[in-house]
């Protein structure tokens, strides 16, 4: 558990190429996160500039999860880009853990 | 070149027979490439990006976005779709089968936001089932074309 960070959420999607799935995954997150009522600003890119950039939480295929856990405290592993609901399940209950969503 | 704000080239093809997700990627990109707004080295290199990361194009349950960056032959702003008569594997642990492969292609690092805004909403939607319903060329043309920046 970490104190809320005082300001929005930094939230990195993570794709192989930093153009597609992970744009797409940046809009279903902003989707996902304005429905959890979380302040947040989501940025996308390519898992090799990921390894060096620092978030409060990384999105990513679970192929790229793994290769995440120094970029942020949180790193959850999407396998359907398309389910905003999942994502949505997925961030509540990863926020709450943290403390940072109550 | 594309000018800021240029309708994209969009294309589809339908049961389409492909041996492999390489068939499939290629397959998918292939219109494009005859109507040369992506070079034919373009889907050699989503294939190799999947080969060296992993199945990153794998979106969905059964949809792929097959992609590569604005460097790898990118001539103009460029959207497609193969439907393939039988799906394949991409190696993906929970989406596979595939048989929706949607391409598309940027000039540069933001000519295709608003597109691929537009695609994800569309996909929300059953874009992909649309695709999969169509019974020829001309109407999954006609599905994907719905997907578009909207006009300033």
């Amino acid at each position: 558990m970490s104190p809320a960070p005082n300001r929005p959420l930094t939230v990195l999607t993570v794709c192989g190429v930093g153009m597609g799935s992970s744009l797409i995954l940046k809009m279903n997150a902003e989707k996902a996160l304005q429905s959890l009522g979380v302040e947040a600003k989501v940025e996308h890119t390519d898992v090799s500039s990921a390894r060096g950039m620092k978030a409060d939480v990384a999105i990513a295929q679970g192929l790229h999860a793994d290769d995440l856990g120094s970029v942020a405290p949180v790193v959850l592993a999407i396998s359907n880009f398309m389910d905003v609901d999942g994502l949505r399940r997925q961030l509540d209950e990863a926020l709450r853990a943290q403390g940072w969503l109550s | 070149m594309t000018e800021p704000g240029a309708d994209p080239v969009v294309d589809a093809v339908v049961d389409v027979r492909a041996a492999d997700w390489r068939g499939a990627v290629h397959a998918a990109c292939a219109p494009l490439v005859s109507s040369g707004a992506l070079e034919p080295r373009y889907p050699e290199r989503c294939i190799a990006i999947a080969e060296e990361h992993g199945p990153y194009m794998v979106l969905a349950p059964g949809i792929a976005l097959a992609h590569a960056r604005p460097e790898d032959g990118v001539l103009r702003l460029c959207l497609s779709a193969a439907v393939l008569s039988a799906p394949v594997e991409f190696g993906h642990d929970q989406n596979d089968p595939v048989d929706v492969v949607l391409a598309f292609g940027s000039p540069d690092d933001s000519a295709h936001l608003a597109l691929l805004q537009s695609l994800a909403e569309h996909l929300l939607e059953g874009l992909a089932d649309q695709l999969r319903l169509a019974p020829d060329r001309a109407t999954a043309v006609r599905a994907l074309s719905a997907v578009r920046p909207p006009s300033e």
